[in-house]
């Protein structure tokens, strides 16, 4: 499983989570609009959680350019590596 | 606004500052130029289609044609009445018909299930549509209707708020009463949906004074749109509800806007703590804290908050402050009578800014609207004291309304389509606050077993996406008081505990 998968797949565990949804699924592609309960609110949660699953801390800046869940691994991947 | 009217401001901020940016709309500037040509063409549509004293439906998306419709309709001397496409069909056509819509502009796809409304006509004028010459506006009298918004009705169906354009144009005297400094070189965040009144006051101050309004997307992350917009347009004039500033706060430290120089809260409790970092993040920055219902168009109530000097708050909440220029205010009992300054009483407001009462709902009017001394009141359901200085600070509803982002909600509506849907009859709405000081909306029913995703799939069909429970639960049995009544307190100690993982 290449490192992407496996975020992607880490990354879904966490929608599982937060969504309440053990069956949910996500890919890159997925965004806020897909996923009725991904508010504002739930976007805090799901960051704090996801923020807490990788032991990193996202900055505004990368939050604010997040569209999709794809934007958001690639800045996990970046961070866990470096 | 020099004493014009609104319309009249727009027309004269079209002619003074034609190639200015009047909106900022999914990264296109459109001037005021291209602004009041689209609004002549829809003008003459509406004029063609409809008699005079029409209200016009317009299906509310971001995008320029949106803003162009409701200008249209107010130069051509209609009501507009808008109306979300991400409100559920239900809602949406209960509005359509008390309002009486027969034309509705709708810019974008008409939205799933608005097709079958009988009476209404859902318009759309090309983007390529031969240019039409622009005429003067219809000049409104003060006693005409310039918009009609729906809140939400503990039975279930919205209740429509009309508001003159004399009223409008009080807001807007009162607002620059403030003294900003606004001109045409400012630039308005808008980042509310055109159905939420805090919306009138992000667009028509910038355009009745040739300002720039940047809207927000509506995909996507909303703070995290808002803070984008703020930070790469350099806004100078941010209208927020404080539930941003909630979801911001994580990242306050990374947050530097210098342009901001006017910061306008209402909506919502404001938190004096969030003040503080706020003012922090915005070190160049005006903050006011407003307050005001629907009924009394946007705002009424001010309070600046100093940067230094201790602010005055209640419970850690900043206080409302006082009457904007025009308003009058009196707290109450039960009875309707004047309480003594710093008793608790119901805030009741009256002045220019006022509607005229609830679209024919009459048994909304004789609840809402009382003569004290010979002027006309509407009771705010907010509960309120004032300190010895008048300030006033707000303690609470009389009622089941709450607030989620900024939207006002009457639990009783939630509560009513969940046992449309379900057939229970004890069912209950509750709220609880979260850790970044977020209302929660919990559901509550007795012996449900059904399933809970099905339920809310439902519901989504009923209400919009803010009034759906974020928990839901079911209980052998509802407490109840020693009156037989659902006992709420105790409902709202189940919600404040931490959910069981």
């Amino acid at each position: 499983m290449s490192t992407q998968q496996d975020i992607l797949r880490r990354v879904q565990s966490v929608f599982a989570q937060v969504f309440k949804d053990p069956d949910i699924s996500i890919s890159e592609t997925t965004a806020a609009k897909d996923i009725p309960e991904w508010d504002s609110l739930n976007h805090t949660i799901l960051l704090a959680a996801v923020e807490d699953h990788f032991g990193i801390k996202f900055a505004l800046k990368e939050v604010m350019r997040f569209k999709n869940v794809g934007d958001m691994c690639v800045v996990i991947e970046r961070k866990i590596s470096g | 606004m020099n004493g014009a009217t609104f319309v009249e401001s727009v027309q004269r901020s079209g002619l003074e500052h034609a190639s200015a940016t009047a909106f900022f709309i999914r990264d296109r500037a459109y001037s005021y130029g291209e602004l009041l040509a689209r609004v002549a063409l829809i003008r003459e549509r509406l004029e063609t289609e409809l008699p005079a004293s029409a209200n016009v439906g317009i299906v509310t998306f971001d995008d320029i044609d949106t803003y162009a419709g409701i200008v249209a309709t107010w130069f051509a001397g209609k009501t507009m009445v808008p109306v979300s496409s991400s409100h559920p069909a239900d809602r949406t056509l209960s509005v359509l018909d008390q309002a009486d819509i027969q034309v509705c502009l709708c810019s974008g796809d008409i939205p799933r299930g608005l097709e079958g409304a009988s009476r209404t006509r859902f318009i759309r004028i090309a983007d390529d549509a031969p240019a039409v010459v622009p005429r003067p506006p219809h000049i409104p009298s003060g006693s005409d209707t310039a918009y009609i918004l729906f809140t939400s009705g503990t039975t279930g169906k919205p209740k429509g708020v009309p508001i003159s354009h004399g009223a409008l144009d009080s807001f807007l005297r009162a607002f620059f009463a403030f003294d900003f400094g606004f001109t045409a070189a400012d630039r308005f965040l808008q980042m509310f949906d055109p159905t939420f009144d805090f919306s009138i006051m992000s667009y028509c101050v910038p355009l009745s004074i040739g300002a720039s309004v940047y809207t927000v997307p509506n995909e996507g992350i909303k703070y995290a749109q808002i803070y984008r917009m703020l930070e790469e347009h350099r806004l100078t004039c941010a209208p927020m509800v404080p539930s941003i500033l909630a979801h911001l706060r994580p990242y306050f430290g990374e947050i530097d806007l210098p342009d901001v120089r006017a910061s306008v809260f209402c909506g919502e409790a404001l938190y004096d703590d969030l003040v503080t970092e706020w003012l922090r993040c915005t070190p160049n920055s005006r903050l006011i804290n407003f307050y005001g219902p629907t009924e009394a168009t946007v705002f009424c109530t001010a309070y600046e908050c100093e940067r230094s000097s201790p602010r005055k708050t209640l419970n850690g909440i900043v206080c409302i402050g006082r009457p904007m220029q025009g308003t009058q205010i009196t707290i109450v009992d039960e009875d309707r009578r004047p309480v003594p300054q710093g008793t608790l009483g119901e805030l009741c407001l009256a002045g220019p800014q006022l509607t005229a009462g609830y679209f024919n709902n009459p048994p909304a009017n004789d609840a809402a609207f009382f003569v004290l001394d010979g002027t006309r009141y509407y009771r705010s359901g907010d509960l309120c004291q004032t300190d010895p200085d008048g300030d006033l600070y707000y303690c609470g509803r009389v009622d089941q309304q709450i607030k989620i982002q900024g939207y006002r909600v009457e639990l009783s509506e939630i509560e009513h389509h969940v046992r449309q849907l379900t057939g229970i009859k004890h069912v209950a709405a509750a709220t609880s606050q979260d850790d970044g000081g977020n209302t929660i909306i919990h559901l509550f029913l007795e012996q449900f077993a059904g399933s809970i995703p099905d339920l809310l799939a439902s519901l989504r069909t009923k209400v919009p996406a803010y009034m759906i429970p974020a928990r839901v639960a079911s209980l052998p049995a509802l407490p109840l008081n020693n009156n037989g009544k659902i006992d709420r307190p105790a409902l709202a100690r189940l919600a404040a505990r931490p959910p069981e993982q």
